[in-house]
């Protein structure tokens, strides 16, 4: 079939030879307040923009989340307008901000339809930001390097396969290995916020049990080693906020929990 | 002897470790790291005023980003801009 007669074949689906005319679907119009501030202007002070789009345009009402709201944004009424996306599926963690007051994922966060409220938008707290809604996370990564988020082992198998592991140390890693690292638990976190050089934050804490953990890993004594001092993990003071927050319903506090028992229990 | 307040004492190192990266570079691109490195920290400098203290922590926070990058040994020579060049004869020197 040529090219053109398969776009005529696609193009009588059009919504004026339907059998029944689409009703037009009334106006329900929201605002949304988001943090801007452009660094080719460093001594402007931040402000607060406000956008108004009307949500029956944006999509289907079951499926709309913060995200397709922000695009939309970008790209009918603002193009300037700066975050960081990617899969808009809640896998790739990139899309973490500071929506109504909780860090959450914009693509897994629900538009308030109802309540005719404004739905504020700010970049992650406590970071330093780069360009409206996209947060520097350069010490967050370097964090996450310091505890060696690999596999250590200097006995591989003798017969040149895999590690293998039972079901029941696999089952232990359950609810740990499911983190994207989208840093929404460290930074809604106020001992990472006050301590944040020293003290390594939840995300990267629970990580780093991820590994103490694994029953592949041998270098359990060395990974607990680090942590054994007043700053990298005790300044965790069970505030429970990472796990109240985790866009993925992970409890980075309880996994903290388990390495202080480990090391209490040396 | 003027005291300086710790910003403007960070700031000049900042100063100091960029006019040091020259030395770690091949002798031919040495004049153009030289200029380069002046004029960005110069315009960048006239920025902000002097009491603009969120500011000038901002731009010191990417210059320092920056010159980590610049530091790297791999890296051996940079681009020189006309504008580079015309800032310099205005400088009156050299």
């Amino acid at each position: 079939m040529s090219l053109s007669r398969l776009a005529r074949s696609f193009s009588s689906s059009a919504a004026r030879r339907l059998a029944t005319p689409v009703a037009q679907k009334p106006v329900l119009n929201k605002e949304f307040k988001i943090y801007r501030w452009n660094p080719d202007e460093p001594a402007t002070k931040p402000t607060l923009q406000s956008y108004t789009i009307d949500l029956n345009q944006t999509g289907p009402m079951a499926s709309i989340r913060i995200l397709d709201a922000l695009i939309k944004i970008k790209n009918e009424m603002d193009p300037t307008l700066t975050f960081r996306r990617s899969c808009r599926e809640g896998i790739c963690g990139s899309c973490a901000m500071n929506i109504d007051g909780q860090n959450t994922l914009a693509c897994l966060c629900r538009i308030d339809r109802e309540s005719g409220k404004d739905t504020k938008i700010y970049p992650l707290p406590h970071m330093y930001v780069v360009k409206d809604l996209v947060p520097d996370l350069t010490l967050f990564y370097k964090q996450y390097k310091s505890i060696k988020p690999y596999l250590q082992n200097p006995n591989p198998p003798a017969d040149g396969t895999e590690f293998l592991q039972s079901v029941e140390d696999r089952k232990k890693l359950d609810g740990m290995y499911e983190c994207i690292l989208c840093a929404c638990c460290s930074t809604s976190c106020p001992s990472y916020w006050w301590n944040q050089d020293e003290y390594l934050g939840p995300a990267t804490l629970m990580q780093a049990y991820r590994w103490i953990a694994d029953s592949r890993d041998t270098q359990t004594a060395e990974r607990k080693e680090v942590l054994q001092n007043e700053m990298s993990l005790y300044r965790c003071h069970t505030i429970f906020n990472c796990s109240r927050t985790c866009p993925k319903g992970l409890n980075p506090a309880l996994a903290i929990a388990k390495i202080k028992l480990e090391l209490a229990a040396e | 002897m003027s005291t300086r307040s710790g910003l403007q004492k960070e700031v000049l190192s900042l100063y100091r470790r960029a006019l040091r990266i020259p030395r770690s570079k091949p002798q031919a691109s040495r004049a153009r790291w030289n200029l380069m490195l002046r004029y960005t920290f110069r315009t960048q400098a006239s920025r902000a005023s002097p009491n603009a203290f969120s500011t000038i922590e901002y731009l010191m926070r990417t210059g320092k980003r920056q010159l980590d990058t610049f530091e790297n040994a791999s890296i051996k020579d940079c681009t020189v801009s006309g504008e580079m060049e015309a800032w310099d004869k205005t400088q009156g020197r050299r």
